[in-house]
């Protein structure tokens, strides 16, 4: 992360508002875009992003540059939105198994071969992204765990390595890389399940 | 020889490229004979940009303007 970061950090924390437009301008649509994937809801990722923001600028000035801006803020952001989660989620928190792929006792896949061969993967995003695949894609999102959420925007969106998703989420660099793997395959098996012949 | 839960529990790797040469080269002998592993992996990175495509959210304009009145309100 560059050293102007920290500047602007500063700055913004010192009442610079030329500053703080700089750092809203830079991280506005990121930190509402994590905060958004982890409650999927507009109004709270709004409340998020004020307390967000508000942190930044109150405890900006004591942030020590050795570590990078960006993971500090998607910390915090991870942080909050977890807490505002929390009271909310199901009660029984549905599980990701049944959208795992089932092997044999062999190492094969189980299910039909119709099923394990279909391949939607060069159908147009115009189909992919809008009607009913897109409902249900966005239900799938929603079906998966916050945390998983969560590392799938650091990763996939954000384009974050692995070890700057666990910097920036306060988990191992292996919980990161299971909860993304899990919840990519969730996804797909989800998605197939729609677009694919039955299992 | 590696089967279809090992290419699968390895796939996200495979497409970091941080598996090693041996173990790609592997899992790459087993994805020209299997042809649900091949499938697979070309619906999993489908469903990654996919997925980073549903996700890729800018925030509202009528939301920045709100927390920039909030902001300066607090901080100003």
């Amino acid at each position: 992360m560059t050293s102007d970061e920290h500047g602007l950090l500063k700055d913004a924390a010192a009442g610079d508002s030329v500053a703080l437009e700089a750092l809203m301008s830079r991280y506005g649509s990121r930190v509402y875009r994590l905060a958004y994937g982890i409650t999927r809801s507009a109004a709270d990722a709004e409340e998020i992003a004020q307390d967000v923001f508000l942190q930044l600028v109150r405890k900006g000035g004591a942030f020590e540059g050795r570590a990078a801006v960006a993971s500090w803020i998607y910390r915090v952001t991870t942080n909050v939105a977890l807490n505002k989660r929390r009271g909310k989620r199901r009660e029984v928190e549905t599980s990701l198994d049944d959208c795992l792929p089932a092997y044999e006792a062999d190492g094969h896949r189980a299910g039909s071969r119709a099923f394990l061969v279909a391949d939607w993967s060069a159908r147009p995003d115009a189909e992919l992204l809008s009607g009913e695949t897109r409902r249900v894609l966005d239900e799938a999102i929603d079906r998966l765990p916050e945390h998983y959420r969560a590392v799938l925007i650091l990763r996939d969106v954000e384009e974050l390595s692995n070890d700057e998703v666990a910097a920036s989420v306060g988990d191992s660099v292996s919980a990161v890389k299971t909860r993304l793997h899990r919840a990519r395959m969730a996804l797909r098996e989800i998605l197939t399940r729609t677009l694919g012949p039955p299992a | 020889m590696m089967t279809c839960h090992d290419v699968i529990d390895v796939l996200s790797d495979y497409l970091d490229h941080v598996l090693t040469p041996e173990v790609a080269a592997d899992l790459e002998r087993h994805l020209a004979g299997c042809e649900p592993c091949r499938a697979y992996l070309a619906t999993y990175r489908r469903t990654r940009a996919l997925g980073a495509q549903a996700a890729r959210l800018e925030m509202p304009d009528e939301m920045k303007a709100r927390l920039r009145q909030f902001l300066l309100e607090r901080v100003g």
